[in-house]
């Protein structure tokens, strides 16, 4: 369902252009849960931003769901990106000064259709990551481990074809990771396609396939 | 709908910022209120003058004997116009009617041991029409009265008040210049005119007892006012009359005239003249405040968005349009321009009515509101503009991995 075929991605500042990725090709199928392993400086940002069709890619072509992102222009992608893709952030990215329930409710504001028990709906998963309690909870009143659990909440308002997380334990404590990893693998089990990239090879461990990534290239791959 | 759903989310942001919002609305404020104290203002000022015109008479011409003075009667030496000029205008198709009258400034009155001085003019019962003025006590002066010779007066408010208080003054006896005169009637009140002169401090008395009795003027007449039907051709009109003047007094090409003729466009002109050097400077002031405030907005607007440039990345990665954006940060400074401009028109119309406490004409009419809330958006839209689409414009990326 996701097929990147040599991607590549250079930034130019000037005259200096810096490739960054440099032909990258791997498939992630439907209901698979898989790591990209990228050690910093290694593209694992860019490949990402790509990936999330945040950004294009210089070169090489990106099908997601058989669709060719390269062709589409910002508004495709960014119904895309609110339709099919759920973002979770290593910084949870939650809007400040405001509640749990309209955090997890904020992909909506741009959805087409805002279903008429979409606050239920909401209420539905932020009691399945296990914060019934603090649905009007601003993030400031929640610890690190919550907030993530509110972002993940967030990526599956919109019963996203994929969840997109990048590093998603980097800012947690090894008890909040744990169970973080531990909803990602629930997540899994209902049959969800996600994808971490990481550079913590225990994070990768998680996941049914790592795809490692070096020097802008994928180098092996591995099934666990 | 989406556009409501956004829309929501500019009012919480707007509700979410405060130190942001009450600097904006106040800047929007201060700039709408000028705006609006100023607009008050100016239409006072020309509403009164629209008055004085009025006052004057739209349709009203005003002949002086003797030339050179720029207003206000001639001195008696310079007496010009006689019988015979009044009946020519007077057969002039345009001309409605002619009211010759004589005039005396600042005769002495006495009422027993009360004195003052006024305008005293000795008129015909035409003068009503012509200043469409009568009395709102007694009688007027009537034809009989001019016939005989009668020492009967119609007085003004300051006049009657000056000498009889709050008593009646109809029947007394007045001495203007030591001759007595009988009160007969009490003159409807008109104010001021347009250079300031109480047209309320003056006494009516027959023509031709004025010209015998008191000024000693038997042949000449020292001003007429004449009203056309129709004010359009006031011009024309006025040219005739000129003709038939100089005609009569067989001046030469190279001579002067010997008379001088006031029409409702020079009043106009006199009091607009005074005015007009400030009215523009007032406008200028009234149209750059609202600009600053609106580079104040544009300033604040553009901090926010770098503030918040997380925000927008995060909103972009979860599907926001550019549109939407833009949208997003435009309807923010609308919402503030407008509550802006509702408390700055509300500022300007308290301070408006202050300043016409101490006497200053104001107006207050729905265009300051109207201009208030039109500038207001315009200012929203023209400075909100900007921040907006540099918010749009962001890459998401890179606004995601802002610290």
């Amino acid at each position: 369902m996701i097929e990147f075929n040599d991607i590549t991605k250079f930034f130019t500042s000037g005259i200096v252009r810096t490739d960054v990725l440099n032909g990258v090709t791997f498939k992630v199928n439907k209901g698979e849960f898989a790591a990209i392993m990228a050690p910093s400086g290694t593209g694992k940002t860019t490949l990402l931003n790509v990936l999330g069709c945040l950004m294009k890619a210089s070169g090489g072509s990106y099908l997601f769901e058989g669709q060719d992102i390269e062709t589409l222009n910002d508004d495709q992608l960014s119904e895309i990106r609110n339709k099919k893709i759920g973002f979770v952030f290593q910084t949870f990215n939650l809007l400040e000064r405001t509640s749990a329930l309209d955090n997890v409710l904020l992909p909506l504001v741009y959805s087409d259709v805002y279903p008429a028990d979409a606050e239920k709906k909401a209420g539905r998963l932020i009691e399945s990551v296990g914060l019934k309690d603090r649905i009007n909870y601003k993030p400031n009143e929640l610890s690190g481990g919550q907030q993530q659990r509110v972002a993940i909440a967030r990526a599956l308002i919109n019963d996203p074809s994929v969840i997109l997380a990048d590093e998603p334990t980097g800012n947690l404590d090894s008890n909040s990771a744990k169970e973080i990893m531990e909803i990602f693998r629930i997540l899994h089990k209902e049959g969800r396609t996600i994808i971490i990239v990481t550079h913590d090879i225990n994070v990768a461990r998680s996941s049914d396939r790592i795809i490692y990534l070096k020097d802008g290239k994928v180098e092996k791959e591995e099934v666990l | 709908m989406k556009i409501m759903r956004i829309a929501g989310v500019s009012l919480s942001a707007v509700a979410k910022h405060k130190v942001r919002t009450f600097l904006i609305v106040l800047a929007i404020v201060v700039g709408i209120a000028t705006l609006t104290v100023i607009v008050a203002l100016t239409q006072g000022a020309n509403k009164k003058i629209l008055q004085q015109i009025n006052n004057f008479g739209p349709d009203a011409i005003m002949i002086h004997s003797g030339g050179g003075r720029l207003r206000g009667p001639s001195t008696v030496s310079e007496a010009s116009l006689t019988k015979k000029d009044i009946a020519d205008i007077r057969d002039i198709e345009e001309v409605k009617l002619v009211s010759p009258f004589q005039v005396s400034l600042d005769m002495p009155v006495k009422y027993k041991n009360k004195f003052t001085t006024s305008w005293v003019f000795g008129v015909e019962s035409s003068w009503q029409d012509a200043w469409r003025r009568g009395v709102s006590k007694g009688d007027f002066i009537s034809d009989a009265d001019n016939e005989q010779l009668s020492k009967v007066c119609v007085i003004g408010r300051t006049a009657a008040k000056d000498l009889f208080g709050d008593a009646d003054p109809i029947g007394e006896n007045i001495l203007i210049e030591n001759v007595s005169f009988n009160v007969i009637g009490i003159l409807e009140k008109r104010g001021q005119s347009p250079v300031g002169t109480d047209f309320d401090n003056l006494i009516l008395i027959p023509f031709t007892t004025a010209s015998r009795r008191l000024m000693n003027q038997p042949l000449y007449i020292a001003m007429a006012r004449a009203v056309v039907f129709n004010p359009a051709r006031i011009k024309t009109v006025i040219a005739k009359i000129e003709g038939i003047l100089r005609e009569n007094h067989r001046l030469a090409q190279t001579e002067e005239d010997d008379f001088r003729m006031t029409s409702p466009e020079e009043i106009t002109k006199m009091i607009k003249g005074t005015s007009q050097t400030l009215d523009v400077f007032l406008w200028l002031v009234g149209l750059i405040s609202p600009f600053v405030s609106g580079i104040v907005l544009m300033n604040i607007m553009l901090m926010a968005v770098s503030e918040r440039k997380r925000e927008i990345g995060l909103r972009r990665a979860v599907g926001a349009k550019k549109k939407h954006i833009i949208f997003q940060f435009l309807s923010e400074s609308l919402v503030l321009t407008f509550a802006g401009g509702l408390f700055g028109v509300t500022a300007g119309v308290i301070i408006a009515v202050l300043i016409s406490l101490s006497g200053k004409p104001i107006s207050i009419t729905w265009q300051p509101f109207a201009t208030a809330f039109l500038f207001s958006a315009v200012i929203g839209l023209f400075f909100g503009i900007y921040p907006a689409r540099k918010a749009a414009a962001l890459d998401p990326a890179s606004a995601l991995s802002q610290k």
